[in-house]
């Protein structure tokens, strides 16, 4: 089975210099929790997702915690969140981003998401442009119904 | 991907047939398939429809909500030719609903206003259309203005298309309509006169109205002009002439249901294969037109139902 037989025809992205502040309203209003990062000639140039956001919100020290409950101060999660909600979406999204082609299989598509511990990927054509999304629980509902070896 | 359709005020179409329906009462729908729901408004209509003949596209505008949501999930089970890039704004997206009673024969239609459009989402919506623009060479803009957005917004995208080069096809009625109209910014011009036959502050009654509208429309820039006359005739002008087209068979007025958005993606579709024969768009078309009417609900129809229907209609020429 082919990413294209798989993929979200969806196109909704954001772009570089908006803000995350943008970023939190676009994937509230669209029931999402990561958006690509597009240029403007919609190339994929990043992706942002809420898991970034709360990283970047974070101590720096965090990434060496393993869990979140080791927070001392929750306080100063939501003031460092406040700092950064007009901060560009460039400045926090993950590049380069991890893409995938329609013509790839759906099996690498799974592999990517896996080991890179993402739920939604940007599908691109051959210039790097945006096509639409895969996304994790889609693509586990395609396993379960036995189509992904197709 | 070919076309790029904008719907600035879509809306979830919801039919329920009920048999014998009277206000204040309590009743129960039967079948399943008596209560359906459709993405609508035209722009969508149009890629729905192009979908049906093959052609790529991709819809934008705004959507809200939960019913926004619907909007789009329906738009996607359709086809895969469609690709989606909506703005989503805060409050819902607009509901039409039609209580039909096929024993009683009436149709009651509850229609909501939909969303309000800030200047944020309108300014987040030219952003991408700009960048969309890049990837196709049709334009679409039809269907009414939402709340919040100036009626300069017509006229502000068909002018972003023609400028770069490319074609707008555009279908409404009122000041935003007349206003790109006559900024000759519009490739192709349908007027929408569904609700009311009013055009450049004139009511259009006899056909030589019609006519003298048509020409207005060439007149201002527009390579091809499409006035629906009476139910089963269009008016139809371009810079080589006017012509009245006419169905040779009898067309009921309850089978008119998107006849006109079909109208507007045969023209699309003949237009992406020969882009200077207007003539040849208009023909395509009616045909489509002609097609459609042939079913009581929107369906998809087909390239070969195009070609069955090139003869179902007589072409006169007016000057």
């Amino acid at each position: 089975m082919k990413v294209k037989e798989a993929m979200i025809r969806d196109v909704s992205a954001i772009f570089e210099d908006e803000t995350i502040e943008d970023f939190i309203v676009f994937c509230l209003r669209q029931n999402k929790s990561g958006l690509p990062v597009v240029d403007e000639e919609y190339k994929v140039v990043g992706f942002l997702s809420e898991s970034d956001v709360i990283k970047s919100a974070l101590p720096s020290y965090f990434s060496l915690l393993q869990s979140a409950s080791f927070i001392p101060d929750t306080q100063q999660f939501v003031i460092r969140l406040g700092k950064i909600k007009d901060d560009h979406v460039s400045q926090h999204m993950v590049k380069p981003p991890v893409l995938i082609k329609p013509d790839d299989t759906v099996i690498y598509a799974a592999d990517l998401l896996i080991k890179n511990g993402l739920k939604i990927m940007p599908v691109v054509d051959d210039e790097g442009k945006l096509m639409g999304i895969v996304n994790r629980i889609y693509l586990i509902h395609v396993a379960t119904q036995g189509k992904i070896n197709r | 991907m070919n076309v790029l359709t904008v719907t600035l005020n879509p809306a979830l179409d919801r039919e329920i047939v009920v048999e014998n329906f009277k206000i204040n009462e309590f009743h129960r729908v039967k079948n399943p398939s008596y209560s359906v729901m459709d993405p609508g408004g035209k722009g969508i209509n149009v890629s729905v429809i192009l979908s049906g003949l093959g052609v790529r596209n991709v819809a934008m505008g705004f959507l809200g909500g939960y019913i926004g949501k619907v909007v789009e999930e329906r738009m996607r089970l359709i086809s895969d030719l469609i690709t989606t890039g909506f703005v989503h704004v805060e409050e819902e997206t607009r509901e039409n609903i039609a209580i039909v009673d096929p024993l009683g024969e009436t149709i009651t239609e509850i229609n909501s206003s939909g969303p309000l459009i800030k200047p944020d989402d309108l300014r987040m919506f030219i952003r991408r259309f700009e960048v969309a623009l890049s990837r196709v060479k049709h334009v679409v803009v039809s269907g009414s203005i939402p709340r919040g957005v100036d009626n300069e917004i017509c006229k502000t995208l068909c002018r972003k298309v023609t400028d770069s080069g490319k074609i707008s096809f555009a279908e409404g009625i009122g000041p935003a309509f007349e206003m790109a109209v006559e900024a000759g910014v519009i490739t192709v011009a349908r007027p929408d006169l569904r609700s009311r036959k009013l055009i450049f502050g004139e009511t259009m009654v006899e056909l030589e109205d019609y006519v003298r509208a048509a020409k207005k429309i060439i007149e201002s820039g527009s390579r091809l002009a499409i006035l629906s006359y009476a139910i089963e005739g269009d008016v139809i002008a371009t810079r080589d002439g006017i012509w009245l087209f006419k169905t040779k068979g009898h067309i009921d007025r309850s089978h008119l249901l998107g006849t006109g958005d079909a109208f507007m993606a045969g023209v699309v579709h003949s237009m992406i294969e020969n882009e200077n024969d207007c003539f040849l768009a208009a023909k395509r078309g009616m045909a489509a037109a002609v097609a459609e009417a042939e079913y009581i609900s929107k369906e998809l129809i087909s390239l070969e139902d195009i070609e069955e229907h090139l003869d179902s209609f007589d072409i006169r020429e007016l000057e």
